[in-house]
């Protein structure tokens, strides 16, 4: 049992560990129109190419029922995507409903998906609005993210600055670090003091969580085992956070360690993450 | 004279000395009761024999009595609150359910039975409440939660539906003409070694807790462990997995206790099992994709079932086969009680979509349970009305 464990170890201390930059957007900057459809005033219209041939190669498009998993899979990178760029203590985005979608089959690059949804932060209790999307999962024997094409500029926001600055205000003076666990508890409850936090998490775990999806997989956030406030370093918050992330499709639930930083300027970024080795062995009283 | 005097120099003892009137003086005829406190004791003692004034003791030690009284009170609170006033809203231990299964058999006796139909791997009895107003082996409805043990919300759903069932008929018309022509019988807690587990050690466990010869891990996945497509995709053979499927089919004793009843019973028309979270209501197959011959009318069933349940709050659902909306996935539940000719087969995923995923808080329960009721009772009124 000894021996399992160290290997257990040994095997994801080679393979998971890594630093994580900070998302850069793609390389094609897509413009963006506003949407505004009745009081719902949403920048999220994400524009999708048109089907091209790679050296003569037909491309393979399949229109998909929009309420099976592919379709649900997909979306929920979309939505991913959105967290890592958009979220914060006071925003995160859910993917509510995916409208229409479909695939194209780029060959060599991966297989597209092109999807219409809608799409509300929750956290703020914003408007529910329509959005289009493009998830590329590239193909090759090595797992890599999806790539979602989206632009940074004029995106639909509720206006949670005022919020942002007084939880940043509040959290940089604080007397001693914050330090909570189980978020939430095992009977869905969470401490209004640790709300944001909660929103902190999800919004980071959307960097696990894209760059660890396929199209065999769908993730959520399914608790915050433990934050713990580090020092504030060049002017952003810092936390370490354990969370537990599922997976629907193998039903896994895998433990995640995780740096972040944050700022009302500059959003969240992962500074490091590592998966936790999951240990089946028995703890051995030591003498 | 005297006496007056003695009623003066009493009331200015009330005020000094702080005596309690239970009975006010009003005439000579009728005695005083007085409250002594215990600090004025001897003192009032002595005044009424220094006075000649004639005295008997009540009551010793009021406090031992007022203690005495509110034991009772407690004890018989108690007794009511367990029959009358168990918190639907809130998750329950283990022994709190089974608890409550008795107050409910014991307020609805000529309704409601609880079955041992078994025990689980660590030895847990598992009970099915039988809903029945008579008849032998009519034709009945299965419905299971819990299978999975993360999953609160199902359990916690379906006490609050076996109480609704139970107070609605002979209230009802629908619900008293279904329970007067088919038996229902519910199983709350399907994985009750799991259950305990996730309030003792691990909130996320999922399946059962067997011991696997030659693996430190634990457990199978109860709803890839049945006799349908067992061991295909959608399942792992790696008992570390959350999908183990198990060495083979019906290995699991919590399975097998359900297979062997609704065998030896012959007579089920419908079998649902209930689980959190995605909000689904599903159909075969999970284990392959192609489509039942009843695919019509099993989609027809649960899109106006769905109907039904968001017209509380609404709640959106998802309707279609488990292979299509959710996964492929092989050795489930209710793929196996299709293929033995049980035609209405399906598969709830209640609340939420994974905002909190299977921490649904506690004040979310009875609206679960409410809408999941209405899309329930749809699929048995349909049943009931659809005899084969």
């Amino acid at each position: 049992m000894h021996r399992f464990c160290s290997v257990c170890v040994v095997l994801f201390s080679l393979v998971w560990p890594c630093l994580v930059q900070p998302q850069t957007p793609t390389s094609q900057p897509l413009g963006l129109t506003s949407l505004h459809e009745g009081n719902c005033s949403c920048a999220l219209r994400l524009h999708h190419t048109e089907p091209t041939s790679q050296e003569g190669l037909v491309m393979t498009s399949r229109e998909l029922n929009p309420q099976f998993y592919e379709a649900s899979r997909a979306g929920r990178v979309v939505q991913h995507h959105l967290n890592t760029l958009y979220g914060s203590p006071f925003r995160v985005y859910v993917v509510t409903q995916v409208h229409t979608a479909r695939t194209e089959d780029t060959g060599d690059d991966g297989m597209k998906y092109v999807l219409e949804f809608s799409v509300k932060d929750w956290a703020s209790e914003g408007p529910e609005c329509k959005a289009s999307a493009e998830v590329l999962y590239p193909r090759g024997d090595v797992h890599q993210p999806p790539k979602v094409q989206s632009s940074p500029d004029g995106l639909l926001q509720a206006n949670t600055s005022d919020k942002e600055q007084a939880f940043y205000q509040r959290y940089s003076a604080a007397a001693g670090p914050v330090s909570a666990k189980d978020i939430p508890d095992s009977y869905g409850h969470i401490d209004p003091e640790m709300e944001h936090f909660w929103h902190l998490a999800w919004v980071a775990s959307s960097f696990i969580m894209l760059n660890e999806s396929s199209e065999n997989t769908l993730y959520s956030l399914a608790q915050v085992a433990k934050v713990t406030q580090l020092n504030i370093q060049d002017g952003q918050l810092r936390f370490e956070l354990q969370v537990l992330l599922h997976d629907m499709v193998s039903q896994n639930i895998n433990r995640w360690k995780l740096q972040v930083s944050w700022s009302p300027a500059d959003g969240v970024q992962v500074l490091e993450m590592e998966l936790l080795p999951r240990c089946h062995c028995k703890s051995q009283t030591r003498p | 004279m005297r006496l007056c005097l003695a009623v003066l120099v009493l009331f200015v003892a009330v005020h000094c000395r702080k005596l309690d009137f239970w009975t006010h003086p009003v005439s000579t005829e009728l005695p005083i009761d007085i409250h002594v406190p215990y600090s004025s004791l001897h003192v009032t003692k002595d005044f009424l024999q220094d006075n000649k004034i004639p005295f008997s003791v009540m009551i010793n030690n009021l406090q031992d009595l007022l203690d005495e009284e509110q034991e009772d009170l407690q004890i018989n609170n108690i007794k009511e609150c367990n029959a009358k006033s168990f918190d639907f809203g809130a998750y329950h231990t283990l022994e709190a359910i089974y608890s409550w299964m008795d107050t409910l058999v014991s307020d609805y006796p000529n309704l409601v039975s609880k079955m041992l139909i078994g025990t689980s791997y660590e030895n847990r009895p598992m009970y099915v409440l039988k809903f029945s107003t008579g008849g032998t082996k009519r034709p009945a409805i299965w419905v299971d939660a819990g299978i999975h043990s993360r999953e609160w919300v199902s359990s916690a759903s379906t006490v609050w539906m076996a109480n609704k069932m139970a107070t609605d008929y002979g209230v009802d018309s629908s619900v008293t003409s279904l329970l007067d022509q088919m038996d229902v019988y519910l199983m709350i807690v399907n994985n009750p070694d799991g259950y305990v587990y996730t309030h003792t050690n691990d909130r996320m466990w999922r399946k059962t807790r067997s011991k696997n010869p030659g693996s430190v891990c634990r457990g199978v996945d109860p709803n890839r462990n049945w006799d349908a497509g067992f061991s295909g995709p959608g399942a792992s053979n790696n008992p570390c997995s959350e999908s183990y499927h198990g060495p083979h089919a019906h290995s699991e004793i919590e399975v097998k206790n359900v297979v062997d009843l609704v065998r030896s019973h012959g007579n089920f028309k419908a079998f649902i099992s209930i689980h959190a979270y995605s909000q689904l209501l599903m159909y075969p197959y999970g284990y392959v994709c192609t489509s039942i011959p009843h695919q019509a009318e099993l989609d027809s069933v649960g899109r106006s079932a769905v109907q039904a349940l968001s017209s509380l709050y609404g709640t959106s659902y998802k309707v279609g086969s488990i292979c299509k909306i959710i996964y492929q996935a092989s050795g489930g539940s209710i793929d196996w009680s299709y293929d033995i000719g049980i035609k209405y087969s399906f598969a709830f995923e209640l609340r939420d979509t994974g905002r909190y995923g299977f921490l649904l808080p506690a004040s979310q329960i009875i609206p679960t349970a409410s809408e999941t009721w209405l899309g329930l009772k749809y699929i048995m009124e349909y049943v009931r009305d659809h005899p084969y």
